[in-house]
């Protein structure tokens, strides 16, 4: 049987492209980059400067404060700058650059199977920490902060992520088809943090093969099941695979501890196993590069840093003769465009798509009116009513579009944006809403405070 | 190189479905009824659908010209408009009615209130009532082959059966698109490719049929049920001008009080009112609720939603019985209490009425087959409820008693026979006649026309024209001056009910000539 939430969307998945190229490790020339804020929490603080020899696996920046994460050097060579760079979020932020020497020589004593059987919570804790492991699946929430809820008895379901649902991507489904031992031993350590909680990991059954690959990983694993999904996005957004899972909807202003459940990414869990096991911290991940504009579409084991024009040459660069009319990392639904490649991919980047149409393009020259048609109110996975929060936000009436709309609650999953026959640009004034919405209850609290 | 690329926010991608496909789609699912529209009722109505299309594409084009705003009549949305207009208009309306219609329905209903997803009404359904107010008759009397006819519903109204199939085919005469397996198809295509909201179509259909059996005093006698389902614009209704998006609400439970409302008060139109068109008044009510109904009832995320607040906070579900709110519960059993007390109060009348029916019509037949000494009934259910014979008009033979002597010999037959082309509604009288054919007479068991006028077919002086004659068929002299057998004279001013009254007793003399007797 397959489990799915109410609401969603079946964009084409386009998966074909990439799904059957096997993971490849690519090993970058060029200077590497690493910005101090990749993940969610405080940027965290330099600890090398120029000049300094870094080796693969060394700690180049480390966590400021608790809700922060470490930053790894992914190559061997001399730090050759400390300073501002173009990150993907399009903005200027501070980065340690590397010259690369191309050996890659790696720190002493990593890569070497301990064991681990009699590791302590602390010590897979403090290991998860010392890797610099962040979310992979977008957000980079530092792990070791989510696997440290209050009451970890409480928690009820430990959810590897494997649902893959943005279109085009498919990294995460080779990991799983060529990873699912190691997955499932990440699973485990996991599971010894939580002594009350079932694992489940979800998967949408468009990917038979991972199925059948963590399927078998898992036989002898008492706590551990794999559950198929219905291949619709969001199936992958956290909220939804809660709902799925277990069955609870949760608001924005709760975390997913809070209803007893930890969801993490598989290519987390993956980097979790590396971190406790081998000692190895996070400095390479997978990485889809796709899309129509692609040459050979391919999935890849990317090391951090690396800029994002010499990975699309690894995939054979632009195909000649078409006009690209977007680059995004990340998926079509909630990935970014790029207005250059020369932004280095970082701990969160799931994938470089290159896209000859531009739905955006299309939607400006077919935009109507909205006909109260209520699609974008039957594929929320929310529950919300978008097209009464469009009407809102373009009225200016800020409190009916957070308090009697719950506006807020918008996960920015950009389903509504998909479905509207209008091309409303639904989700993108949602984003727009929420920000100058936290805006001004900063100024009033800043207000307040004086 | 790079500034060519697009910098704008996520998502990326769009689904292929636009308003104008959305618009075509709808088109295109009314394309079957109105279909069926042309080849019964031909050109003509070929030509109110062309024209009433024409005219609202036309009508927003003009006004986004004149008022120089974007171009919209392309969209579709008008031409959906003129279609859906055209399908609730007779096939014999005169040709300026789709005209004026759509001209009303997209300047004044739609482009005044803001164009595509503003009006406050359906402006199809709107444009129709405009033109029944304005026009009243023309658009309401149906023609058949180019003869009036009453339309299914007006035949329902007045409780006598119709023909189910008929209505079911769009062969029953009525509006253009009153094929209810045509609108069936558009409307479930609709709906299964997810155009149209179920929650709306089905709780109207739902709430319809409950109601109606509940209080349409038949019980839920299928026949009866189906014919109101599918006469008088149900279906269209249902699943073409309620479903419409701007005018409906917009959370699901606000949709499901919606099509219950529309339902609700259709079926109550249809029990104690008399108008055939009442299903768009209630819809056009269900409209006007609409904003009220949007304005108590918007639905809360999942996430602040009972169930899930008791799920975050790890309680169990209540059981199904326990989650439905004690009023709810009360209110439906008060309900289905007081329907099948006032079912079986019409079971229990029925009866009597029938008896009292009976017994004034025994009476009836004595006095013109005076020498029976019993009655014995004739078969005559396969006549029950249609039009007898192509000649007489709207007759319907009701009854016919063959009469015994003492002895059990053959004394005579009557035959009871309603009318309903009286000038004041229907006219019931009994023809008796001989053994050999011999007209004994006729008695009147219902007849209420004008007074001084139609009534006066009452009295002696009419009725017993009839009487003595040994004829195939009365034949009526509006001038008067009859001197053969068969010749009857009109009452002066009142030929209608004279002409009536002579229809039925020659279908009556038919009938016993040609089944009672075995000629
Ligand atoms: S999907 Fe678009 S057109 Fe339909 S109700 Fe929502 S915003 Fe309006
Ligand atoms: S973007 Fe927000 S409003 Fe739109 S579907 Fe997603 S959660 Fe709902």
């Amino acid at each position: 049987m397959n489990h799915t939430f109410l609401g969603g969307v079946h964009p084409k998945g386009r998966k074909e492209l990439s799904r059957q190229s096997p993971l490849r490790r690519f090993d970058p020339t060029g200077e590497m980059v690493f910005p101090l804020a990749q993940h969610i929490g405080k940027p965290a603080k330099a600890i090398v400067s120029k000049n300094d020899p870094v080796l693969v696996g060394q700690r180049i920046a480390e966590a400021d404060g608790f809700v922060s994460a470490h930053v790894i050097s992914s190559c061997s060579g001399k730090v050759k700058a400390v300073e501002k760079r173009r990150t993907v979020s399009g903005a200027m932020s501070e980065c340690i650059v590397i010259e690369n020497d191309g050996l890659f020589t790696p720190l002493e004593g990593m890569g070497v199977r301990e064991d681990v059987t009699q590791i302590s919570v602390q010590d897979i804790l403090g290991r998860v920490r010392d890797a610099g492991i962040i979310g992979l699946g977008g957000a980079g929430f530092p792990t070791h902060v989510k696997l440290a809820p209050k009451q970890p008895d409480k928690i009820r379901y430990v959810i590897a992520n494997g649902a893959e649902c943005e279109p085009y991507l498919t990294c995460n489904d080779q990991l799983m088809r060529t990873q699912a031992e190691a997955i499932v031993e990440g699973l485990e350590l996991m599971l010894r943090l939580f002594p009350n909680a079932e694992s489940v990991i979800g998967i949408e059954n468009n990917k038979p093969e991972a199925i059948a690959a963590m399927e078998k990983a898992v036989t002898g694993h008492s706590r551990i099941r794999v559950l198929p999904l219905v291949t619709k996005y969001p199936q992958g957004g956290e909220h939804s695979l809660i709902q799925t899972v277990a069955g609870v909807d949760y608001p924005v202003t709760k975390l997913p501890a809070d209803v007893g459940c930890i969801v993490e990414n598989v290519g987390t869990i993956y980097a979790i196993e590396r971190a406790v096991v081998f000692r190895e911290p996070l400095f390479s991940h997978v990485i889809t590069v796709t899309g129509e504009g692609v040459k050979e579409p391919s999935n890849f084991i990317v090391r951090d840093g690396t800029s994002f024009a010499e990975l699309l040459e690894a995939a054979g660069g632009f195909r000649e003769g078409v006009q690209v009319r977007k680059v995004l990392t990340g998926g079509p639904m909630m990935g970014f465009a790029l207005s250059s490649l020369e932004i280095p991919v970082q701990k969160t980047s799931n994938a470089l798509t290159v896209l000859l149409e531009d739905g955006c393009e299309r939607a400006d020259r077919q935009m109507t009116a909205c006909l109260h048609c209520g699609r974008c109110t039957t594929v929320c996975p929310t529950g919300l009513t978008p097209q009464l929060m469009a009407d809102a936000a373009q009225a200016g009436d800020l409190v009916r579009y957070e308090k009697k709309l719950y506006g807020l609650e918008c996960v920015a999953c950009g389903s509504c944006t998909y479905v509207c026959p209008a091309k409303r640009p639904l989700t993108q004034t949602f984003k727009q809403t929420k920000a100058e919405i936290m805006a001004r209850k900063r100024a009033a609290q800043a207000g307040g405070k004086k | 190189m790079n500034t060519a690329w697009n910098l704008s926010s996520g998502p990326h991608i769009r689904d292929s479905w636009t308003t104008g496909f959305i618009m075509r789609v709808v088109f295109l699912s009314l394309v079957p009824a109105a279909a069926v529209g042309v080849a019964v009722n031909g050109l003509h109505a070929l030509l109110v659908i062309v024209l009433a299309v024409l005219s609202s594409v036309a009508s927003e084009l003009v006004f986004d010209k004149l008022l120089k705003k974007p171009d919209t009549w392309l969209d579709g949305s008008a031409a959906v408009t003129g279609l859906m207009l055209a399908l609730t208009l007779s096939p014999s309306t005169p040709l300026y009615a789709p005209v004026l219609g759509s001209v009303f329905a997209i300047i004044v209903v739609k482009c005044c209130f803001g164009g595509l997803g503003k009006n406050f009404v359906n402006p199809a359904l709107a444009a129709r009532c405009f033109l029944l107010i304005s026009f009243g008759r023309s658009m309401t009397v149906y023609q058949v082959d180019g003869v009036t006819a009453a339309t299914p519903m007006a035949e329902l109204a007045a409780g006598r059966a119709v023909d189910i199939t008929k209505m079911f085919l769009g062969t029953a005469g009525g509006v253009i698109g009153s094929c209810a397996l045509a609108l069936l198809i558009g409307g479930l295509f609709l709906w299964s490719m997810d155009f149209i909201h179920g929650q709306i179509c089905f709780s109207v259909l739902i709430s319809f049929t409950v109601f109606m059996g509940l209080f349409g005093g038949q019980g839920f006698d299928p026949r009866f049920l189906l014919a109101h389902l599918f006469g008088g614009g149900v279906i269209l209704g249902a699943f073409f001008m309620a479903t419409d998006y701007v005018t409906s609400p917009v959370s699901r439970l606000g949709q499901t009080i919606y099509g219950v409302l529309i339902g609700v008060l259709g079926a109550m139109f249809r029990i104690f009112g008399s108008s055939p068109d009442s299903f768009s008044y209630s819809v056009i009510i269900g409209n006007l609720c609409v904003p009220l109904i949007d304005t108590y009832i918007v639905s809360k995320p999942f996430a602040f939603r009972k169930a899930a607040i008791r799920a975050q906070n790890g309680e169990k579900r209540k059981p199904l019985l326990k989650r439905i709110p004690k009023p709810v519960i009360a209110l439906t059993l008060i309900a289905l209490l007081s329907g099948i007390a006032l079912s079986g109060v019409y079971a229990l009348t029925k009866d009597t009425i029938d008896e009292k029916r009976r017994e004034a019509s025994s009476a009836a037949y004595r006095a013109v087959v005076p020498n029976a000494e019993s009655f014995e009934y004739a078969d005559t259910s396969e006549l029950a409820g249609q039009v007898y014979g192509t000649d007489y008009g709207r007759v319907y033979i009701n009854e016919a008693v063959i009469g015994k002597d003492a002895s059990g010999n053959v004394a005579g037959y009557a035959v009871s026979v309603t009318t309903a082309e009286g000038n004041d509604g229907d006219i019931t009288l009994c023809i008796g006649v001989d053994a050999d054919g011999t007209v004994n007479g006729i008695a009147f068991t219902e007849l209420n026309e004008t007074p001084g006028m139609g009534m006066r077919c009452g009295e002696p002086a009419f009725m017993d024209q009839f009487a003595g004659k040994n004829v195939t068929a009365f034949k009526l002299l509006k001038g008067g001056g009859a001197v053969s057998d068969h010749e009857i004279d009109a009452i002066s001013g009142a030929t209608v009910t004279s002409s009536a009254v002579v229809n039925a007793v020659n279908a009556g003399l038919d009938y016993c000539s040609s089944v009672l007797r075995g000629e």
